[in-house]
């Protein structure tokens, strides 16, 4: 502003903290008008433009103070000529409440030696008010000469303001400064600014989209417009903000959409000084609240006042933000290019390459075919090149032309497929995003795109966060955990998870974002008429995005059923693996707190888990759930007469999976009465309770036993050997433990040796396990004086060497024990006596006669529920059992 | 006064954070922690490549209370944070000097 102007403007201006009654001295009147503008900005009646105020109130200080001084008087007297120049913040006439006072005492050649009084007259009553004032005295060539070794110091002289004095000292300096370091250090001062750009981003970050964000020198901030200002300084030589419209360095909509956007952040940084009583210009979370109440936000459709306030806070950074960039783009460097070549060839028609950017032709190749805007940024990601300004300019003036039309074309949409299959995505993404094309290409994202959430957990508004997200699947390949990067390699159809990444947080307008999603992401698609299919897995991986990082925090992983599930739920490896994806990229783009080691270990542990079941089929197929909604259905019409609804569902709830899916109805109904029965015993504190049933398969020709019982370590062994002790041979046999712990064991049985009174021997045998539970009977020893008839018999037969396989990989729950040997009474209690010394536990049991073989499969834990990972324990078991089956042989 | 440090399952913290405050607990810490006790880590193999976690991710609370309460706590955290299996975790209690609370200066039981 040139020192006439600042003049004229001191006129013109009618302040409502002017004082006319000069009796007193300029520093009352400071204190005084100070106070009440503080006071009125406290209760509202001072609003945006309070800076403006506040600096014209300190103005006026000098201006009184300096006809006031001494000094003063004697300099003049002397023809000593001096200036009084406001300079930094200052000098932009932008004085927040606490911001520091910069000024400048401006002398011609030499400091007199009363300079040191003038200051003392001048600034003393200042600091006595409390003010942060920082001054330097200076000559014009101190301040070019600092200028010049300090860019810093530079930038706060080009803001230079004249107050009082002589004039013609201040437009010496400005004039000097232009011709002697200005015009020649133009370019090195550019990049200054640009280095101060990144060292901004490293300390401040990107505040449009943090939650304490900087509103001077995070991106977006205050800082961003001064270096726009700087810029022109350097480049054109403007004096004031103003003539960037003037000279159609902006348009008249940009000068004007800054200029509003800095009053509002200005406006919050008041409020953050008045609030935390200091200069800061962090907004904290502790006043965020307080200052979206001060602004006069509601509640509006539950969203709190808060995170509209930063809604709107971050948006208005945003606009600042590009602004600069584009400013930085189309000018600061547009200079510098060389290669001013025009290329159209490989190109769409109406489209061309200057300067390394793209431009269109024309404004009109828009209007004859809007597709072009579509176009463009295929293009740009086709290319790796960015859209020149003018071409960001002709993007969103013409966004009007996106219509329903626009958006229903399937060329259109699949020139966006493009576009997001495309490795440079997401260079073309952020200029969508900015130019506001995706808003208004997919509405529905607009109305995402500033949603905060006031917590300290997700670190991006949701627009921001779902771009991140996209992101980090677009940049897998430098990620350093090997198994994202091979699963995504995996993956069949990676659109899928590109559209569902896109997608996930499209219904975070409200509770429920999940399935809200689903249903506007189905609108969505359906407009671009997206084939059924793949909008179905979209969908899916939409609904279930929270689905792995939910399960894995917050359930049991080494619950079986808990992972089959799971395993159910999700279907197929395909959406498995993407599902992983789209968790890890949208938990890592929500913050450090959403993914870490420790959350990313348990995701991997339940992927890993569902993995297993997956690959192995039988358990998780939809042909399984079907059989499982089938059996229900059987057990609810079996049971309608006995069993109340909420008991079936119990019932039904702690059933293991296996044996669900291979008992039939009638036999679960059957096992039911026993296990009432149990609970009875249990309930009567009846001594070692157990349940035992014995029924004959007349066409099978052999006996069907049925044994409940709280399941110990080494019940099955006790069953085994009781069994061989009356002669009995099991066939086959499925043992199962249900959740709350109860065994339910199911034999197939030879007949017993007393054909006509079987009934004796099952009497012996429920006689026979009383006792051994109780502890009256010595197994190992019964079995060992027993001279079994049947083993002396089949020793003569040639067999095959028997054989012991230790499975770890299978299961993630169980180590599984195959034996192969030749079958004969006491065999099944060798095998299950020898793994219980071992201290294993048998949970799952298939013991499988084949002629006179059998193979039996044993899934096993230590008692403390873990597999075996050890190699030398597993070694020990397997020769252990070997030895058994050996040495027993004949 | 007594501190207990309890690691339990990362699923329970509801449920012991519940039964505390029933009790009257007023205030707990809690952290995501790793590491590995009987319960060991796991070994798995995905295209060749291994993926081996050594500690096993649990959570940590550290609660400060009066002497009298703790034998009430511990049978609350058993029955909440218990599975039954491996890995359920473990209360380590240990004493208490003093407690003051920094805004005050509030010292001892008030503090807590």
């Amino acid at each position: 502003m040139t020192a006439s102007s600042s003049l004229a403007r001191q006129n013109e201006i009618v302040m409502p903290y002017k004082d006319s009654d000069r009796g007193r001295s300029a520093h009352i009147d400071l204190r005084d008008h100070k106070e009440r503008l503080f006071s009125d900005f406290s209760v509202g009646k001072i609003k945006e433009d309070f800076q403006e105020n506040y600096s014209e109130i300190i103005d006026q200080y000098f201006r009184i103070s300096i006809q006031e001084s001494k000094t003063g008087q004697e300099l003049f007297k002397k023809k000593i000529p001096f200036a009084l120049v406001a300079v930094g913040g200052y000098g932009r006439s932008e004085l927040c409440l606490f911001s520091d006072i910069d000024i400048l005492v401006l002398f011609q050649k030499k400091i007199p030696a009363d300079a040191k009084n003038l200051s003392e007259e001048l600034f003393y009553p200042l600091w006595d008010l409390g003010l942060e004032l920082g001054y330097g005295v200076r000559t014009i060539r101190d301040c070019v000469k600092l200028g010049k070794d300090d860019f810093e110091v530079l930038t706060s002289i080009m803001d230079a303001r004249f107050l009082c004095g002589d004039s013609l000292l201040y437009l010496d300096l400005m004039e000097e400064l232009q011709k002697k370091v200005i015009e020649r250090y133009t370019l090195k001062f550019i990049h200054w600014l640009e280095g101060r750009n990144r060292l901004r981003m490293n300390n401040f970050g990107d505040a449009t989209h943090l939650l304490e964000p900087n509103l001077k020198d995070g991106i977006g901030g205050l800082r961003d417009y001064h270096h726009i200002i700087w810029m022109a300084k350097a480049l054109y030589n403007i004096r004031d903000a103003r003539e960037l419209e003037y000279l159609g360095k902006l348009s008249y909509q940009e000068y004007h959409e800054l200029k509003k956007e800095i009053h509002f952040i200005l406006f919050v940084r008041n409020h953050l000084h008045q609030l935390s009583n200091r200069k800061n210009d962090r907004l904290n979370f502790e006043y965020q609240e307080e200052i979206a109440k001060r602004l006069g936000y509601k509640k509006i459709n539950k969203i709190p006042p808060v995170e509209q306030f930063l809604g709107k806070l971050h948006s208005s950074m945003e606009v600042i933000k590009i602004l600069h960039q584009s400013f930085l783009l189309g000018h600061a460097f547009k200079k510098q290019k060389s290669k001013t070549t025009v290329v159209t060839k490989g190109i769409s028609k109406g489209l061309h390459i200057i300067h390394d950017e793209l431009s269109f032709n024309s404004a009109t190749v828009i209007l004859d075919d809007p597709s072009i805007l579509m176009d463009i940024f295929v293009q740009s990601s086709k290319h790796g090149i960015p859209l020149s300004m003018d071409a960001r300019r002709l993007v969103k003036e013409f966004l009007s032309l996106i219509d329903d039309k626009f958006r229903r074309s399937s060329k259109n949409f699949n020139s966006f497929l493009d576009i997001i299959n495309n490795n440079n995505a997401e260079n073309t993404f952020n200029q969508m995003f900015e130019t506001g094309f995706l808003d208004t290409y997919i509405p529905e994202f607009g109305h995402i795109r500033d949603r905060v959430q006031f917590d300290a957990y997700h670190i991006f508004p949701v627009g921001r966060h779902v771009l991140e997200t996209f992101y980090q699947l677009k940049n897998i390949s430098k990620e350093k955990d090997i198994l994202l990067v091979d699963t995504f390699a995996d993956l069949r159809n990676h659109e899928i998870l590109f559209l569902a990444a896109l997608f996930h947080d499209i219904g975070k307008t409200g509770k429920g974002h999940a399935k809200r999603g689903v249903k506007i992401t189905r609108e969505i698609l359906n407009r671009f008429n997206y084939s059924k299919e793949a909008t179905d897995e979209v969908l899916f991986l939409i609904e279930n995005h929270l689905f792995l990082a939910e399960t894995a925090t917050r359930r049991d992983l080494d619950d079986e059923k808990i992972i089959i599930q799971a395993a159910r739920h999700i279907g197929t490896i395909e959406r498995l693996k993407a599902l992983h994806l789209l968790t890890w990229a949208d938990s890592s783009a929500t913050g450090p707190r959403a993914w870490n080691d420790w959350t990313s270990n348990l995701v991997q542990e339940l992927f890993f888990k569902i993995l297993h079941i997956l690959e192995m089929g039988e358990l998780a197929t939809p042909d399984t759930s079907q059989k499982i909604n089938r059996l229900k259905r059987q057990l609810r019409k079996l049971s309608a007469d006995t069993l109340s609804i909420e008991e079936l569902e119990y019932f039904f709830e702690i059933m293991s999976p296996r044996y669900k899916l291979l008992t039939p109805a009638a036999d679960i109904m059957h096992h039911y009465e026993m296990v009432k029965d149990l609970k009875r015993q249990i309930d009567n504190q009846q001594p070692s309770p157990f349940v035992f049933n014995s029924r004959e398969n007349k066409q099978g020709g052999f006996w069907e036993v049925s044994f409940v019982a709280k399941d110990r370590p080494g019940l099955f062994s006790d069953i085994a050997g009781v069994m061989a002790l009356n002669n009995i041979n099991i066939l086959s046999s499925n043992i199962y433990t249900w959740r709350d712990g109860t065994a339910v064991d199911v034999f197939s049985v030879t007949r017993p040796l007393d054909a006509i009174n079987p009934n004796e021997t099952w009497n012996r045998v429920i006689r026979d396990l009383v006792n051994t539970f109780s502890g009256k009977l010595a197994l190992s020893y019964r079995l060992s004086k027993k001279a079994s008839p049947i083993i002396s018999s089949s020793s003569k037969k040639p067999s095959l060497p028997p054989t012991v396989n230790i499975d770890n990989k299978s299961s993630d729950f169980f180590t599984i024990i195959e034996t192969f040997a030749s079958d004969r009474v006491g065999l099944l209690y060798l095998i299950t006596r020898t793994l219980f010394d071992l201290r294993l536990d048998i949970r799952i049991a298939k013991i499988g006669t084949k002629g006179d073989q059998t193979a039996d499969v044993f899934y096993v834990r230590d008692f403390d529920g873990q597999k075996l990972e050890d190699d030398a324990q597993v070694n020990e078991v397997k020769m252990a059992l070997l030895h058994q089956l050996q040495s027993e042989a004949p | 006064m007594k501190k207990l440090e309890v690691i339990i399952k990362t699923f329970k913290l509801d449920d012991v954070k519940e039964g505390l405050s029933a009790l009257g607990v007023k205030g707990l810490t809690v952290s995501e922690v790793k590491g590995f006790g009987r319960q060991r880590g796991h070994k798995e193999i995905y295209r060749g490549a291994e993926y081996q976690v050594d500690f096993v991710p649990k959570i940590k609370l550290e609660v400060v209370m009066e002497s009298e309460l703790v034998e009430e706590a511990i049978k609350v955290i058993q029955e909440k944070a218990g599975t039954g299996q491996i890995g359920d975790g473990k209360i380590f209690i240990v004493p208490v000097e003093e407690v003051i609370r920094i805004r005050t200066g509030e010292k001892g039981k008030d503090a807590i």
